[in-house]
């Protein structure tokens, strides 16, 4: 433990910690502000506590050895299989789906940190290939791992939350033998079976709140106080921040309750109408940097392992920026996808900490021997 | 470290990194679209959403009698609105609204209500309603979404019909007034005069709505939080109350006048002389103001337009009649001053004129003997006047008529007045009736003929020999007095027409009009109705077809201070009833008698006078009698006459 301590401040990144740490921060003060006055305003002070919690997490992902973490990885693993499977037995029902479990009165959601045990048990895996590239049946084995707990999800019924296991595949693909235009036309195949099968799925399976989504994907002003109130409000939330916000606690889309779920999935409208164009930029310009910092990290790590744990992070962190942000400034349909370190949830600011902790590490650890 | 893997890995990174910052570059620039370029849109946007403008009322402005008694003033009350911009099925609100509130409207008068508004997704369907009601609104949103209670300022009238002509009506707003009057509020709620006083000075009366930005939270509910300053929230414009008008009118003595006239139907005129103040004005049968400004029903309006008796007439400027024995002092006035007759041309009456073949009558059959100017006033004795007439011949009495008006419209501040005819050998060729004849000046010397006036016109010539020649605009607003025309009258003559018209009273045909101590000049008239009743009784004819009874003049003789014109419509000879009720309102001016009934105490609170009829709830009765008997009647129904105490006084 003395050595790890000593590496870790010889070779901390602490680039890395510093950025999480202005977004660990910057976190609960938005969900105050889009709390303050409202019967939800405990949850301010809540999440102030769930940072802590966080920070905690951040450091034990950051000092203990990823070698440790990917040891023993398997029994984290199975362990957060186990309980997704109790899930029906076990979960509560919140918001539609049983996403959720009780240690008294502490809630936390299974599947947040199904997600990092899917990153280092994907780690371990690769890491017994020593180096060579992956065959087809590996790149197999590799996305039933990630695909299991994401399965699972998908079962509770948590639509949006298993999607956030995708980017998880892509890394493993991305890190395959294949060469970037075989990867591209992939992705192409991929997209063009995904609109296939959501435009086969229109007529058997998607439910109506699914496809309501869609619709008002493609004519947000369509139905103005269903779904599309919702897109609307968001943007007008946005827009009318202008270039320096109507300053915290002042944003009226937020407090007199026209922007939709504030502390949550549109926590991004609160900072883009109370901190303007220029403090949006600002909370872009941070993830930009973290995310830069972690592709950074990626190509300096000393093992494959430590370059998988890495992109996962920054596959996962990209993903929820991307369609967070990207539907609440209406670029991407809505869905129920919160924005790391800001939105309200606990389990959520934890697993996104852990991910920022172990790529800490592993960059730190980079000459490591 | 997999030497071989290296380029291929760091390429894809490098690719990694640029598509990272193409998606910053994306969302940046779509940030800066929102928020930026587009930021005063959606901060408009965003105000919007927590704004709701608010119509601040202004009351319209009071109307006050020459002593301050209040004639009209506002009274709060509560309507029933409907809001098609709110969504939701109006048949379903009709259904319910006759399950839930007993009132049956049409799908039809719901949308003549919808284009009788202002604002066109707002309708009027009831005012006043009962209170009962707004519980029940409030009870029932989920099937009254549409519909909505409002409080406005309804114009309320404390005397109810007594001065109804006077001071007109109002009627709510309709799109063609919006654009004419440029109102472009977004209420449905603003009264407009209709008729009367309310009508001609609507501008005045009239405030301007202000406007106050509520703050609403996303449930549409007006919330106050003290810790968010909000730009565009509050008063953006003060509403501009109308402004009080003092009329002229003396209600006590309209009251009096009024009462006196019984059942009677017809007009009477009080004036001050030299100032043209009009001190009443009364017009009867008269109507009830306060039924116009509640949503009146169309069984009423119907009663009220098509009753045989004209209720909305305004007599005294509408009516056009002939003045009969009343013109007999102008035609003296003119022969004296044009030097055609002195009070010593005397004429001899056998009871009718042989005029080149066409006789002419007499009232009197048995003729007045020799008569002389003050006895053929006295008397009224046609045949001096017809000889008088053909003696000062048209044109004469044509230039006299146009400095006394007769012809044109007095301008007076009421809308819609009539001028009667003064017939000329112009006048004649127009119209296509042939040349003047001789014969022609004998009925106009009489006042009849095709000679026809307004009470108000007739009113004026007292009112302008009274004053020796000046004649002043009527008015009902309190102001400066307008000089109409002004003409010298020598002492001469105005001595002789006071003494003969003053002899009327004394000994002549007006004698019910004689006050002791009290100089009154007056004089009868009678203007037939049915050509044959010349020379007949009338009273022995059917009331319609009896002549209308004049009475015209002013008191005291020495310096007049009022002048007046009562007329009975079908009231046989002027000597009795419209007698009587001149001198009603006589004693009341000029002695401060008032009549053995009790009248309207000017200065009492309406409000402790309880009305003292109820409204019998029948078929086409006013909505809340029919809807709720128990409520008391939003209308004071009193009628006056009868003996009846109309106001609940002692």
């Amino acid at each position: 433990m003395k050595k790890t301590l000593r590496e870790a401040v010889s070779y901390g990144d602490f680039v890395t910690a510093a950025l999480y740490l202005t977004l660990l921060i910057f976190g609960p003060l938005m969900v105050r502000s889009a709390t303050f006055g409202t019967r939800f305003a405990y949850l301010g002070n809540r999440q102030m506590f769930w940072a802590v919690l966080a920070f905690g997490a951040f450091s034990l992902a950051f000092l203990i050895p990823y070698e440790i973490w990917v040891e023993y990885s398997y029994l984290v693993y199975g362990l957060c299989v186990a309980v997704l499977l109790s899930m029906p037995v076990l979960g509560h029902y919140v918001g539609g789906h049983k996403s959720w479990l009780y240690i008294g009165p502490i809630g936390f959601e299974p599947s947040e940190f199904a997600k990092v045990a899917a990153a280092l048990a994907g780690a371990a895996f690769i890491k017994e290939l020593v180096g060579r590239p992956m065959r087809w049946r590996e790149i197999g084995i590799l996305s039933g791992i990630i695909g299991l707990p994401m399965l699972l999800t998908l079962l509770q019924p948590d639509f949006g939350t298993a999607t956030t296991f995708i980017p998880l595949v892509a890394v493993a693909l991305y890190l395959s033998f294949l060469p970037l235009t075989q990867i591209v036309k992939w992705c192409a195949i991929g997209i063009l079976a995904l609109m296939l099968l959501l435009a086969l799925g229109w007529f058997t399976f998607l439910k109506p709140y699914q496809k309501d989504r869609i619709i008002t994907f493609i004519h947000p002003t369509a139905n103005t106080r269903g779904a599309g109130y919702q897109v609307n409000q968001a943007r007008i939330a946005v827009g009318s921040g202008e270039l320096l916000g109507k300053g915290l606690y002042s944003g009226t889309q937020n407090r007199l309750n026209f922007l939709p779920a504030p502390h949550t999935d549109f926590i991004f409208g609160v900072v883009a109408e109370e901190t303007g164009f220029l403090g949006s930029l600002a909370l872009l310009g941070l993830y930009l940097s973290l995310l830069l910092r972690f592709l950074s990290t990626a190509s300096a790590a000393r093992d494959s392992e430590g370059r998988f744990i890495v992109l996962c992070a920054f596959a996962v962190i990209l993903y929820h920026v991307l369609i967070n942000i990207g539907m609440v400034i209406g670029l991407v349909p809505t869905t129920g996808i919160p924005l790391p370190f800001l939105s309200y949830g606990g389990s959520f600011l934890v697993s996104m900490s852990l991910f920022a902790g172990l790529a800490a590490n592993v960059r730190s650890r980079r000459y490591a021997q | 470290m997999n030497g071989a893997q290296e380029p291929s890995l760091q390429n894809k990174i490098q690719f990694l990194q640029a598509i990272l910052w193409l998606l910053f570059v994306v969302f940046a620039l779509r940030l800066f679209y929102l928020q930026v370029i587009e930021g005063p849109y959606y901060r408009l946007l965003s105000e919007n959403n927590y704004t709701r403008p608010t119509v601040l009322r202004a009351p319209r402005g009071m109307l006050l009698d020459r002593n301050g008694a209040v004639l009209c003033r506002n009274q709060v009350s509560f309507s029933l609105v409907l809001d098609t911009a709110k969504g939701g099925s109006l048949d379903q609100t009709l259904l319910s609204m006759q399950r839930i509130l007993g009132l049956v409207m049409t799908k039809e008068e719901v949308q003549a209500a919808l284009r009788r508004s202002p604002v066109p997704s707002l309708a009027v369907l009831a005012r006043d309603i009962p209170t009962a009601w707004m519980q029940k609104v409030e009870a029932n949103q989920d099937e009254f979404k549409m519909l909505r209670i409002e409080m406005e300022l309804r114009r309320e009238y404390p005397f109810g019909p007594v001065a109804s002509h006077a001071l007109g009506y109002v009627g709510l707003l309709s799109p063609k007034e919006a654009q004419k009057l440029r109102v472009s509020d977004n209420d449905p709620f603003i009264e407009v005069g209709k008729s009367g006083v309310e009508r001609t000075a609507n501008a005045l009366l009239m405030g301007k709505n202000g406007l106050r930005m509520a703050q609403v939270n996303s449930l549409g509910r007006e919330v106050e939080d003290p810790t968010l300053k909000l730009p565009g929230v509050g008063i953006r414009r003060e509403p501009i109350p109308g402004q009080t008008v003092h009329l002229t009118l003396d209600i006590q003595l309209q009251n009096i006048l009024e009462q006196a006239f019984g059942e009677e139907h017809g007009s009477a005129i009080f004036m001050n002389p030299s100032t043209g103040d009009i001190l009443a004005w009364v017009s009867l049968p008269n109507f009830d103001p306060n039924l116009f400004s509640g949503a009146i029903p169309a069984s009423k309006w119907r009663e009220i337009s098509e009753d045989p008796s004209h209720p909305l007439l305004d007599r005294p400027i509408q009516g056009v009649y002939p003045p009969g024995s009343t013109f007999k002092p102008f035609v003296a006035l003119v022969g004296l001053e044009d030097g055609v007759l002195t009070p010593d041309t005397t004429f001899y009456c056998p009871g009718y004129w042989d005029f080149g073949g066409r006789v002419f009558h007499c009232w009197a059959k048995g003729g007045h003997g020799t008569v002389d100017l003050l006895k053929g006033l006295q008397d009224s004795c046609d045949v001096y006047f017809y000889h008088a007439g053909d003696l000062i011949g048209i044109q004469r009495m044509d230039k006299w008529a146009s400095f006394f008006g007769l012809g044109t419209k007095t301008g007076v501040d009421l809308p819609s007045e009539i001028s009667g005819i003064f017939p000329s050998p112009a006048w004649k060729a127009k119209r296509h009736l042939g040349p003047w004849y001789p014969g022609d000046n004998l009925p106009v010397a009489i006042g009849q003929g095709y000679l026809t006036v307004t009470p108000l016109q007739l009113l004026s010539i007292y009112a302008t020999i009274a004053t020796g020649g000046e004649r002043f605009q009527p008015k009902l607003l309190e102001g400066p007095p307008k000089l109409e025309s002004s003409v010298s009258i020598s002492p001469r003559t105005e001595a002789v027409l006071k003494q003969a018209l003053q002899l009327v009273v004394e000994s002549g045909t007006g004698t019910a009009c004689r006050i002791p101590g009290v100089a009154v000049c007056a004089k009868t008239g009678t203007a037939q109705v049915v050509a044959a009743s010349a020379g007949r009784n009338s009273m022995s004819l059917p009331k319609d077809q009896r002549d209308h009874a004049w009475f015209a003049g002013f008191a005291p003789a020495g310096n007049p201070s009022v002048a007046f014109v009562v007329m009975v419509e079908h009231g046989g000879h002027g000597g009795n009833l419209a007698a009587k009720i001149a001198k009603a309102g006589l004693e009341y001016l000029l002695l401060g008698k008032k009549p053995a009934q009790p009248d309207v105490g000017t200065k009492a609170a309406p409000e402790d006078q309880a009305p003292n009829q109820e409204t019998p709830p029948k078929p086409d009765a006013p909505l809340k009698a029919r809807l709720n008997p128990q409520e008391p009647p939003r209308f004071i129904t009193a009628r006056y006459g009868g003996g009846a105490n109309p106001r609940g006084q002692p």
